[in-house]
């Protein structure tokens, strides 16, 4: 089986400001992880090929230096990575991300099986992974918590608020994980160096079948008119009576207290 | 792309995260049941972590000395007995690259990556005055046998394999490799030690332990140097332990002072808690800086045995010192043994003493300023 795992480099730390100017993350300083749900996503992959044979990419969009993450992929077992870098590319939203991940997908050819993570934990957006799959048509199961791999199917099972589903879905395919599919194991310290063995391949625009007006900024719809760093909230815990009734009093005298309750209600 | 760097930068992301994970959550565990819980030692086993530094014809990942001192240091921030337990291994490792002949590397190396290496010097009549021992081998045919009682051996009892210093002559001092399979070896008592209580301190018992030629380290009679080439690898990975440990008190104050309020102020804003916190940072980035040096002259073949000594006795000392400010911001909470910063002290004092003691280390420093000058 072919598959693709989308890898997106994001900020090391939680602690992320954001740049008034560009309303976007200000990276600058801050050293880059691979997104954790893309983890799960690459791990999935090495499960899935580990049982039915064939070869894991690892693709990625963005400067050279995520270079590194693609080899820490091939660190943490995939065959060869992928970089698109262009400074076309550069200021991409979704959508425009969306778009050169997919054709570059479409250039690899006879891919099976594309695994995304369910969303980045820096823009929390969870829609590349579906723009690449409406892109590419082919069909998509988000959210997957379970996949059992069969040759040219997956048994997958996804949970929603309310839903449980267990589908199964004909290759080709795009699957987005949640982060309750597996643990992801560690770069194991020795194949580091081994993983230099393996190949990164760049490819610049000129190399991707692309219309000029879909990719970077030109194609980019999406407009971030505010951003803001959420506001720490401090919780305070009361403890009510032990005796239901009392218990009960307390409770809504509190919640009067803080207009929570009106006299009428 | 810089091969190296990159490499530095994906050790140092796991590293992070496993110490994130795996390490730190159990760094109060591992200082009151004094045993690395978690299954911690299989899984740095499983992630290859004994084999960080170890040359890549062995089947190592083949990291240089500031790579790998850079690892400790990441280690120690969530929990110092375990950086000192790689720290004990990596410098078994690196007498062996330096002075085992190619049969014995080719023996032992290998083994490295999943069986600790520790290093023994010392025994009731003698530390840091290595002529003062009394084990010794004989060589009879092309066999030597050993006798003898080792003690405060870092990773004692946990190792499996050991460099053991003995007399092969009156005064003459010879290294031998022994492995815990061997007839004749016996464990002893583990050492009831105040800090870095994960990683055990034990003796071994050598009766008629018969070895190879091969066995022996370098030639007869490079005992001292063999010694205090370990001792100088040691103290550079102990400057990142005391950096690391000075880092992890650096995370509780910082969070402490940033939440604690006094008079609806939260302390962090009062210079007398500032002083200390600043005082806390200088000293673990002049460690860091001092550590790294020694490092890199190590990679680049120089000397660097006066930077390594002044790592350690510098980062020893700061520390503690650091430790006891950490504690007095904490009020209360640091003098509470559920707290960390208590056992951080007790960690920090050990190696005001391991690896040589901070006046053996100033002795050092001051005799090479002289020779340099003379």
């Amino acid at each position: 089986m072919k598959i693709v795992v989308c890898i997106k480099q994001v900020p090391e730390t939680t602690n992320v400001k954001i740049n008034e100017q560009t309303k976007n993350i200000d990276r600058r300083g801050l050293g880059g992880v691979i997104n954790s749900y893309d983890l799960n996503a690459l791990q999935t992959a090495l499960e899935i090929r580990k049982k039915v044979g064939g070869e894991v990419i690892t693709l990625t969009m963005g400067p050279d230096d995520f270079a590194v993450s693609l080899q820490e992929t091939l660190a943490l077992g995939a065959d060869k990575g992928v970089l698109l870098s262009d400074r076309a590319f550069a200021g991409a939203d979704t959508l425009a991300t969306g778009y050169v991940l997919g054709e570059a997908i479409e250039k690899m050819s006879d891919v099976d099986l594309v695994l995304v993570g369910q969303q980045s934990v820096d823009a929390d957006t969870g829609q590349v992974g579906p723009i690449i799959a409406e892109l590419l048509q082919v069909s998509q199961v988000t959210y997957a918590e379970k996949i059992e791999a069969r040759s040219n199917e997956l048994l997958i099972n996804r949970k929603l608020d309310n839903v449980e589903q267990n589908i199964t879905a004909k290759l080709p395919l795009l699957v987005t994980v949640t982060d309750k599919i597996n643990q992801p194991q560690y770069t194991n310290i020795v194949e580091i160096a081994k993983s230099f063995d393996k190949p990164i391949t760049t490819w610049h625009a000129r190399d991707l079948n692309l219309e000029d007006s879909r990719v970077g900024q030109a194609g980019s719809p999406t407009i971030v008119r505010s951003i803001s760093e959420p506001v720490e909230v401090t919780k305070i815990n009361t403890r009510l009576s032990d005796d239901p009734v009392t218990a009960a009093k307390e409770l809504v005298l509190a919640l009067k207290q803080k207009n929570i309750l009106t006299e009428e209600a | 792309m810089d091969q190296k760097q990159t490499s530095k930068e994906i050790l140092l992301r796991m590293v992070k995260s496993f110490t994130e994970n795996e390490v730190a959550p159990y760094d109060m565990e591992i200082d009151q049941t004094r045993s690395y819980v978690n299954d911690l030692l299989n899984k740095i086993k499983k992630y290859d972590f004994l084999s960080t530094m170890l040359p890549k014809e062995y089947g190592g990942a083949g990291f240089d000395g500031e790579t790998t001192a850079a690892m400790i240091n990441e280690i120690a921030r969530g929990n110092a007995s375990l950086a000192v337990t790689l720290e004990g291994h990596f410098k078994s490792i690196d007498q062996i690259v330096k002075y085992g002949n190619k049969s014995l590397q080719e023996e032992y190396l290998p083994q490295a990556k999943s069986r600790i290496i520790a290093f023994s010097m010392t025994e009731p009549s003698g530390g840091s005055n290595p002529l003062g021992i009394t084990s010794h081998a004989e060589h009879v045919g092309n066999k030597w046998i050993i006798n003898g009682d080792k003690i405060m051996i870092t990773n004692g009892g946990l190792a499996e394999i050991y460099c053991v210093l003995v007399k092969t002559a009156p005064k003459e001092l010879s290294f031998f490799v022994v492995d815990k399979d061997m007839e004749g070896f016996e464990f002893g008592k583990r050492e009831n030690f105040l800090g870095l209580t994960g990683a055990p301190v034990g003796e071994i018992v050598m009766n008629n332990i018969e070895v190879d030629e091969n066995h022996l380290l370098g030639k007869v009679g490079m005992g001292k140097e063999i010694g205090d080439s370990a001792h100088n690898d040691a103290r550079v990975l102990m400057g990142a332990v005391l950096t690391g440990i000075m880092e992890h008190e650096l995370n509780i104050v910082t969070d402490y002072a940033t939440h604690r309020k006094a008079l609806d102020t939260p302390i962090i804003q009062m210079q007398a808690i500032q002083r200390k916190i600043a005082d806390i940072a200088v000293a673990k980035e002049t460690t860091k800086l001092l550590y790294q040096k020694a490092a890199w002259l190590k990679d680049h073949g120089q000397d660097y045995e006066e930077e390594a000594a002044m790592a350690k006795a510098y980062g020893s000392r700061s520390a503690v010192k650091s430790g006891d400010n950490a504690l007095q911001i904490l009020g209360g909470y640091g003098y509470s043994l559920d707290y960390p910063v208590e056992h951080l002290i007790r960690d920090a004092r050990a190696m005001e003493i391991a690896e040589g003691t901070v006046e053996k280390m100033r002795t050092t420093i001051a005799l090479i300023e002289a020779k340099n000058r003379a």
